[in-house]
């Protein structure tokens, strides 16, 4: 291994830490979304790191397994987009607010 | 690997130069997409983590990972969110702020996360222990690997994995269907 492990991990943890921050700060439904693929991004790092410590395969499967639920939560979430966006033009959260009373 | 060369010491400093490069790089690219104001400019830059973080794969030996990050997350995802992104209106959306005004603790809380790359510090010393599923290290790509483990002791939640792609596809295509008013 060219690096230690914890290089890697801190690298996964910075880039999660960088995807928390935008899911919680931006406004913009559609780069929320992104930040979500900001932090599955860092988990597969992750991943990928242990699997290459370790020496174990299963880290990349599961990456692999992450990458699929990511491809499946886009799809779901960009159609729930077109479909917000369909009632009240605009991607921004704070104007989503038919379910309050 | 290419074929061995008398000075090995050379090789793996460029190979860890490389890899600190493509973790600067995509911290670097991962803080300018989720601060730019324009949409279009934050799914660039996400491009541009997608594809070190393709490097950061190559370099931890993850062949099959990459290739896997570079179709689908770089080709497939992205292409999928410059779409939506391209049927909003962008310049009404511009003149917005771009954080909520809780914005500080936002930033704790990334702060808090990244605070555990501390904890990856000490952590490291585990010893490289572990049960390893039907393969030992295999030098030359890991792509058969990845087959003979997915269809064997995965078989099960790979299954699962494609029941869940095809609920993806048909709730996406029931929520974005247009009602007959």
């Amino acid at each position: 291994m060219i690096v230690p492990v914890n290089v890697v991990l801190a690298l996964s943890a910075v880039l999660f830490g960088i995807g928390a921050f935008g899911f919680l700060a931006r406004r913009n439904i559609i780069l929320m979304l992104i930040s979500v693929e900001v932090m599955l991004n860092a988990v597969n790092v992750s991943l990928a790191g242990f699997s290459r410590h370790l020496g174990d395969l299963r880290g990349q499967v599961l990456a692999l397994f992450v990458i699929a639920v990511a491809a499946a939560e886009v799809g779901v979430g960009l159609g729930l987009v077109i479909a917000l966006n369909r009632n009240k033009p605009g991607a921004a959260v704070g104007d989503l607010t038919k379910l309050k009373w | 690997m290419l074929n061995a060369e008398p000075d090995l010491s050379g090789k793996r400093f460029l190979l860890t130069a490389i890899f600190y490069y493509m973790a600067a790089a995509s911290v670097a690219s991962a803080l300018l997409a989720v601060t730019r104001r324009n949409p279009v400019h934050s799914m660039l830059w996400v491009l541009a983590l997608f594809l070190h973080v393709a490097g950061i794969f190559l370099l931890l030996g993850a062949e099959f990972l990459a290739a896997v990050q570079v179709i689908v997350y770089a080709g497939a995802i992205l292409m999928f969110y410059l779409f939506v992104v391209m049927l909003f209106d962008l310049p009404a959306e511009e003149v917005r702020p771009r954080f909520g005004n809780h914005w500080p603790f936002a930033a704790a809380v990334g702060l808090g996360f990244a605070c555990l790359a501390w904890i990856a510090r000490v952590g490291a010393g585990a010893p490289s222990a572990g049960t390893p599923v039907a393969v030992e290290r295999v030098p030359q790509g890991n792509l058969r690997a990845i087959g003979t483990a997915l269809f064997g002791p995965f078989v099960l939640p790979f299954e699962i994995a494609s029941l869940l792609l095809l609920a993806a596809i048909v709730g996406a295509v029931v929520l974005a269907r247009r009602r007959a008013a």
